[in-house]
């Protein structure tokens, strides 16, 4: 019997790669959030809220194995992601009406966008471009079939990747929640960026 | 409600770490209901989803 292009362990590889690959993006952010002294909006921590979702689907390929139902959990939050992007990309790609009013105005100025560009892009396109990828990559993935073959024994190198990597994981997403607990607190967080943290006021 | 969200994706990825806990899934999918009961929330849809939508 012939050897299947993608072996369990290789795709448990390149679940790591995708994970880190989203925790990389999320320290990012968070990064950037200090530099600039800006807090990320609603919109903005939804969007994080998705990539987590995204990289403990991964996350649960690389412990547990490849499955159908995580590569479901990091679709589902890959769409969820892609429909806060694109919302919170239209509010601001238009500059023909006036946010504050929501009535139509030729002041180009009338809809500035939210926070730094990175590259170029906005947060938020970033947001649409890596949802896509996402979405994209898992649709790819779920091609090999051979992956979901039951594995051999674990190699000791996969299972300290898995440890390091999804330790990395829980390191991160405790501190996203700690700084919006920060932010927030528990009631709505604010919408219009700044340096407002619940926690000062 | 975030500090919520973000909670259950840190218990789902801590217990996906810790004891190899195969039921995060359902804890991921609790955090993106309440992100989309405050996605609802946040868009006026009287005034924003017609127009710039």
């Amino acid at each position: 019997m012939s050897q299947p292009i993608v072996t369990p362990e290789l795709a448990r590889a390149l679940n790591f790669v995708g994970m880190m690959a989203m925790v990389g993006v999320l320290i990012g952010a968070i990064i950037i959030q200090f530099y600039y002294r800006e807090l990320p909006c609603t919109l903005c921590l939804l969007q994080r809220l998705a990539m987590v979702g995204v990289a403990v689907g991964a996350a649960m390929n690389l412990m547990l194995g490849p499955d159908a139902r995580n590569y479901g959990v990091c679709l589902v939050s890959a769409v969820f992601g892609m429909a806060i992007s694109l919302r919170q990309s239209m509010l601001h790609i238009n500059p023909f009406f006036d946010k504050s009013t929501g009535l139509p105005t030729m002041e180009s100025t009338a809809n500035m966008p939210f926070g730094e560009s990175i590259l170029g892009l906005n947060m938020y396109v970033w947001g649409v471009v890596i949802f896509g990828t996402v979405m994209l990559a898992v649709a790819i993935a779920q091609l090999f079939h051979g992956q979901f073959e039951p594995s051999k024994k674990e190699p000791k190198w996969l299972s300290q990747l898995a440890t390091i990597g999804v330790g990395s994981l829980v390191v991160v997403v405790a501190l996203q929640t700690v700084l919006t607990f920060l932010e927030c607190g528990p009631g709505d967080c604010p919408n219009n960026g700044g340096w407002d943290w619940w926690i000062l006021r | 409600m975030m500090t919520l969200a973000f909670g259950l994706l840190a218990l789902s990825a801590f217990f996906l770490w810790y004891r190899k806990a195969s039921w995060g899934w359902s804890l991921v999918l609790a955090a993106l209901i309440i992100g989309i009961v405050i996605f609802v929330q946040d868009v006026d849809f009287s005034t924003n989803l017609g127009i710039q939508l």
